[in-house]
């Protein structure tokens, strides 16, 4: 078989590494364009609690509003390589990936050790 | 659409939709095929033979239409 | 180094396998029904063994942590209902077990228990935010291992010996058989608690196994929950040689101790203590981290005790908001044993939505490459799935029907 990945199973709920191999966050979605008939092509990953929305019923959508209701889109370009991970080309930041980290940090920072 | 029955247009059933493959290329993926059936069910778990061995999907080519409920493929459609 | 690695096992061993669930519970059970249960304990202890070296394979093969697999595994739906049930029974542990602490400083010192809740609480932060993962490892589990007090106390207490290997026989109990099934069920829930196979994966991963360090695996599995198995045995042998004849029933941690006390004096007190204190105190560290390694995990968060406080963010945030959660419940004077009881049979209900996720990725040639399951690990995985939905479909009904464990 030729380089053919299933969907569901290899990039469904994976694990996103940035550039640096930072994690920064799941797969929570895919956007596909097209439709019966025509070509039908993965365009971007989606990702955030504002995705979770249709995926898991009532408690997603509880879920997706305590988790803020972001979403990131991801085009499919900014994707280096699907392994057991998924790899992205660029930095979390540059994506809008990992924002929670980042803001959550400097707080962080005042506290002595939190480097250790 | 992962989850939905897949049906001939004359009502045959060829089981649900558990996943989506695509071949990889230049550009996005391009879904082929559509993982149907309990076959693809066990698989989808790592479970047996690895895939590809048996037959597990259904052509892309071969879907006429999504309706909320199933999707629809054209008669002669088998599990390949 | 190489004994130091061993260090993981024993910590998530002492600290996971002999928490304070296990105290209880293998203590009450001696009370109740003599050595009669001790054949469940090897059942637990291989339970544990089988998956722990499971999950410890995982880590070191695929790099993941079992949680981590989970919703790549099963899907965000099932991956979201089992963090809910792991994080609400997680947080009746901790409290339990920050409790626990709690009356073990209060029984060395003296001092008002409400002031010692939040020395405990504070002294876990301290401890957690300055030590490095590997030197938390060795101090809670080198100081639970003061626990084999209890085993020199069972031999000191002369227990008809003849009865204590009948006990290792498997069989029902003729008078209480629901009062029995319960105790079995419960030691069963507390030998294969959930977060101890969350944090041993997570520890093989902040560890950096790899497939090299697979035969260390299994050794830290095999003689850390061995030993901690080995200690059950003392503790159960303990509670029957000491209590069931007179009657008592041991409902508080200051009863437990008296298991060391009366055969070797004020020093087998005061080592019981210790190590309790440790032990306890290394459960409360393991369950606050599985904590938040289930949800960073789940939710694709860097996480990590080795990516330091600024390089996982939000993962510090939230073991720090589950401890302080924890101290207030702990506050709000809730009895720790009693909360302890609750623990383990909840723990006991969840089991499968635990275990089920880890037998399928262990068998996922994705991840495992050519290191899945070989024949032993499925079928002893497999029946050990059956017994556990058995015991988690069992565990409320036999809950309410004892009344707690009183009948």
């Amino acid at each position: 078989m030729t380089d053919s990945i299933d969907l569901g199973l290899n990039l469904l709920d994976h694990q996103l590494l940035d550039a640096e191999n930072r994690r920064c966050g799941k797969v929570d979605d895919l956007a596909l364009e097209g439709g019966p008939g025509e070509e039908l092509e993965l365009v971007a990953i989606l990702c955030g609690p504002g995705v979770w929305r249709g995926r898991a019923g009532l408690i997603g959508r509880a879920a997706a509003w305590l988790g803020g209701g972001r979403r990131v889109r991801i085009p499919w370009d900014d994707v280096a390589e699907v392994g057991s991970h998924v790899k992205l080309r660029k930095r979390a930041a540059e994506l809008g990936l990992g924002r929670g980290d980042d803001r959550v940090r400097p707080y962080l920072d005042k506290i002595p050790g939190s480097d250790r | 659409m992962l989850g939905r029955l897949v049906e001939t247009e004359s009502g045959r059933r060829l089981g649900r939709c558990r996943d989506m493959r695509a071949a990889l290329g230049s550009g996005g993926p391009k879904v082929n095929a559509l993982v149907v059936g309990r076959r693809g069910r066990l698989e989808h778990f790592g479970i047996g033979t690895p895939k590809g061995q048996t037959p597990d999907a259904v052509p892309w080519e071969a879907v006429v239409r999504i309706e909320r409920d199933r999707i629809v493929v054209r008669d002669g459609t088998e599990i390949v | 180094m190489k004994i130091f690695q061993v260090a993981l096992g024993i910590l998530a061993a002492i600290g996971g396998f002999v928490d304070i669930g296990d105290l209880v519970f293998n203590v009450s059970a001696g009370a109740t029904f003599g050595y009669q249960l001790l054949w469940v304990v090897v059942i637990g202890v291989v339970g544990i063994v089988v998956y722990s070296e499971m999950c410890g394979r995982v880590a070191a093969v695929s790099g993941k942590a079992v949680f981590d697999a989970v919703r790549e595994r099963v899907g965000f739906k099932a991956g979201l209902a089992a963090l809910i049930s792991a994080q609400v029974v997680n947080l009746m542990t901790l409290t339990a077990e920050v409790g626990g602490v709690a009356i073990c400083l209060q029984l060395l010192s003296g001092l008002p228990y409400r002031w010692l809740i939040v020395i405990a609480g504070v002294g876990l932060l301290v401890v957690v935010w300055v030590t490095a993962f590997e030197w938390i490892e060795r101090i809670f589990g080198y100081g639970g291992l003061c626990l084999l007090v209890f085993a020199v106390a069972a031999v000191k207490l002369h227990p008809e010996w003849g009865a204590v290997g009948h006990g290792f026989v498997p069989h029902v109990s003729a008078e209480s058989p629901l009062l029995y099934t319960y105790f079995a069920v419960g030691l069963l829930g507390a030998a294969m608690t959930p977060y101890e196979v969350y944090f041993y994966s997570s520890g093989g991963v902040e560890e950096r196994w790899g497939p090299k360090d697979l035969g260390l695996n299994r050794v830290n599995a095999m003689i850390g929950y061995g030993l901690g198995g080995f200690l059950s045995f003392a503790l159960m042998i303990t509670g029957g040689a000491l209590f069931l004849e007179r009657g008592i029933e041991p409902e508080f941690l200051g009863s437990i101790t008296l298991g060391a006390e009366v055969p070797l004096g004020q020093i087998g007190l005061l080592l019981a203590l210790v190590g309790i204190l440790f032990a306890v105190g290394g459960a409360a560290i393991d369950t606050l981290f599985s904590g938040a390694y289930n949800l960073a995990q789940f939710l694709g968060w860097e996480w990590g005790r080795y990516r330091h406080p600024r390089g996982a963010p939000r993962f510090t945030v939230t073991w720090f908001v589950l401890l302080v959660l924890a101290l207030g419940l702990v506050l709000t004077g809730v009895d720790p044993v009693q909360l302890t009881e609750y623990a383990v049979i909840f723990s006991a209900v969840a089991l499968p939505l635990t275990y089920i996720p880890i037998f399928l990725v262990a068998n996922d040639r994705t991840y495992m490459r050519e290191y899945t399951n070989g024949r032993l690990a499925n079928v002893l995985g497999l029946l050990y799935l059956v017994v556990i939905t058995i015991v988690a479909v069992t565990a409320i009904p036999l809950l309410i029907l004892t009344n707690v464990g009183q009948n």
